[in-house]
């Protein structure tokens, strides 16, 4: 185990490192890591969860709405928790926490998703085992498939199905076939939702003539660029990782020419893929490596590989998944993606590491089964 | 295999064009047409490298590269892709930049555009879409905003094609799926692909460096022969089938989709020069051998900003050539392995 004083005094090293921008919460990364292969301590089954990373200030925070976040996110760690503590595999512990955040309303998922510019929720998710095969399954362009992440692990178990990825109509159709739970679109739907969406229209027509002026962000953002995900590793340590979203809302973004942090609204286009579904840029799963879900600019994540990317750094670099973790969320800080990642090797070491003010995140292990759930920067 | 070492040194070959036709194993059918391959390899790169020598942009240039075999009815892109289990032509195409920012655009299921890699150029260009990626008939609608060529669906239809789709289609009735699918459950099954699906993907691609030392890569494909409709391969995926980066090189990849997304194949190879400090043929080699351990099958083409190509496979045949501005000898060697006659 790691003292206490070791880690105050990495804590200090990696601060005069770290430039004071970085908004990295640095208690996090420290969750159990261990620096070396040599005598890595096996923590068991363990599962790390994200709910999305974006502009969440705990001092605007309602109490209520952080409770509600909490609750949910605690019942989506304890849905794979029981998964694991029975002995099942990775890959159904991380589709029952990430179902959980689907179904509830509260997560950018499954109902409660975001509108596209034209009004319409469209879904998408991925999966993936990282056994030596890499099995996956993704996909995308979904309207009335109610829990996406369940129609990625179909597509992935399905023999039949020599496909990775399926888009639009004709993977709904094979969700049909296949029995999964098909809804009316509008299943998907919610009021805070809905009128995101159209203060959203509201705003982006009284912007138009100035796009780069600054605005004034909502402090109190329970809308964040809000992917759900979940990364698990079982007792057999085989790590799964899966990713579900609806379609991305607001973005702020960094100039790349300035620091200036302009607020914008871009017309989400319908038909829009993001990361979500990509193997690489918003899911990754190899057991010698780690597992990753992102969660936070999409584009950012597809421009930079940026899951894959950790694990490159593991695989390449030699670095442990905390380290690789942040290394690759600074990275796409510095060309002004906004995000975060969570991350999990076979010996359930952790890493939460995101450069927004928040992250709705928790983890959880079976040797304790205590979860463990944060929203803010200070935890 | 690759032309030449790839290497850090102040050696720089200036403005320079690598090209793929797509990769697989040899049949017969391709011995035969191998005059037109040629010819048509030949005139991608005339037409990349004219841009190149006028001092255009890399982006620009694959653009073109990839157009003429886009509109070319021997590859598997644009007219003369293969077709979906359900009998249609969907196609598929990127495009990526290898400035800091990484811009890059992408499109999918896509029945009516006629150049879908113009499609990914627009996407990548226009400052009023932040996206990367679209798909189905919202790109098509854009397509027709941005006023590109749009087709009636039968423009791609071509004899050869569907002649592979129904055989495929009679294949399957004789081999049970099962078999041709496990390739995610067993390395020893899943080199059964059906003869007429290995030979058969021929994504195309490009990858160029400019006079500026900008590199763009650039991929478009009609998919798998008998794909099931809907599939969306690696040819649009960055970090699967399509990778821009200055400081370390372009890749655009060919071969069993399926593989070079569970792997993120052209990001890896990519990472390696990065990390592992290989150079651009090493970095390929070791990618494409460890892929094929897999089971995989594929083919990369890479470029470095000094000019430096790679090509690397690991199956019997792939369709490439570069060209350099500072020498006008296209290179263009197009397999290796047994002669017709062992066939």
């Amino acid at each position: 185990m790691v003292s206490v004083s070791c880690i105050a005094a990495i804590v200090d090293f990696l601060d005069k490192k770290l430039s004071s921008r970085t908004k990295i919460n640095k208690k996090m990364k420290f969750i159990d890591e261990t620096k070396s292969v040599q005598n890595p301590i096996n923590h068991g089954p363990t599962l790390v969860i994200h709910g999305g990373a974006g502009v969440m200030i705990r001092k605007n925070y309602p109490l209520k709405e952080k409770r509600e976040y909490l609750k949910a996110l605690e019942e989506s760690l304890i849905a794979g928790y029981k998964i694991l503590l029975d002995g099942g595999s990775s890959i159904d512990a991380v589709e029952a926490a990430v179902r959980i955040m689907e179904d509830c309303p509260l997560f950018n998922a499954g109902k409660g998703s975001v509108f596209s510019i034209s009004g319409k929720n469209e879904l998408e998710a991925s999966i993936m085992i990282g056994t030596p095969l890499h099995p996956a399954g993704a996909n995308t362009l979904l309207r009335t498939v109610k829990n996406p992440i369940t129609l990625a692990k179909t597509i992935l178990l399905d023999p039949e199905c020599r496909h990775v990825f399926l888009g639009g109509s004709e993977a709904e159709k094979y969700a049909k076939d296949k029995g999964l739970e098909i809804v009316d679109p509008g299943y998907f739907w919610t009021e805070k939702r809905w009128r995101q969406h159209m203060e959203g229209l509201e705003r982006q027509k009284l912007t138009s003539d100035s796009p780069n002026s600054l605005l004034l962000k909502d402090e109190f953002d329970a809308s964040p660029k809000g992917t759900v995900g979940a990364v698990a590793v079982d007792k057999y340590g085989i790590i799964a990782s899966a990713t579900s979203t609806g379609t991305e809302g607001p973005l702020y973004r960094f100039s790349l020419c300035s620091s200036a942090h302009y607020g914008g609204l871009n017309n989400k286009k319908d038909g829009r893929i993001g990361d979500t579904p990509l193997i690489g840029c918003g899911t990754w799963a190899d057991n010698e490596t780690c597992g990753v879900s992102g969660t936070g600019d999409g584009e950012f994540f597809i421009r930079f590989g940026i899951v894959q990317d950790v694990a490159a750094r593991v695989k390449y670099l030699g670095e442990n998944v905390a380290d690789a973790a942040i290394n690759a969320v600074e990275e796409m800080r510095k060309v002004g993606g906004e995000g975060g990642v969570i991350a999990v090797d076979k010996y359930g070491n952790v890493a939460m590491p995101y450069n927004s003010l928040g992250m709705y995140r928790g983890y959880i292990r079976v040797s304790d089964g205590i979860p463990h759930t944060f929203i803010f920067n200070d935890e | 295999m690759s032309e030449s070492k790839g290497n850090k040194g102040p050696v720089n070959h200036g403005p320079t064009l690598i090209i793929h036709g797509g990769a697989g194993n040899l049949r017969r059918e391709l011995f035969e047409l191998e005059q037109e391959y040629r010819e048509a390899l030949k005139n991608s790169l005339f037409a990349g490298h004219q841009i190149l020598k006028n001092g255009g942009s890399s982006l620009d240039a694959v653009v073109e590269a990839v157009c003429v075999m886009e509109d070319s009815p021997l590859f598997n892109a644009g007219k003369g892709s293969v077709f979906t289990l359900g009998g249609k032509n969907e196609l598929e195409a990127s495009i990526m930049i290898g400035t800091p920012d990484h811009q890059a655009g992408a499109a999918t299921l896509l029945y009516t555009v006629k150049n879908p890699i113009k499609l990914a150029k627009e996407i990548l260009l226009d400052p009023q879409v932040p996206h990367v990626f679209l798909g189905a008939q919202w790109a098509e609608e854009y397509a027709k905003e941005k006023g590109l060529e749009l087709v009636d669906p039968k423009y791609f239809w071509t004899e050869r094609r569907w002649k592979q789709h129904m055989d495929g289609l009679e294949q399957r009735e004789l081999q049970p799926q099962n078999i041709i699918a496990t390739t995610k459950t067993s390395a020893a099954e899943s080199n059964i692909l059906s003869d007429k699906e290995v030979g058969s993907m021929g994504t195309v691609g490009a990858v160029a460096v400019d006079k500026d030392g900008i590199i763009a890569v650039a991929t478009s494909t009609g998919g798998m022969n008998n794909k099931k409709d809907g599939r969306i391969g690696d040819t649009p995926m960055l970090a699967a089938g399509t990778w821009a980066d200055n400081e370390t090189c372009g890749v655009s990849g060919t071969g069993y989709g399926e593989c070079f997304i569970r792997y993120a194949i052209v990001h890896d190879v990519a990472a390696r020069v990065k990390y592992l400090g290989e150079n651009i043929s090493d970095a390929a080699e070791q990618v494409v051998k460890e892929n094929k351990k897999v089971g995989g099958l594929a083919g990369v083409i890479v470029l470095d900003k000094y000019g430096n190509v790679a090509m690397s496979k690991n199956c019997d045949l792939m369709f490439r050539g570069y060209i350099r501005v500072s020498d006008e000898r296209w290179i263009s060697p197009v397999r290796s392995g047994p002669s017709p006659k062992d066939l």
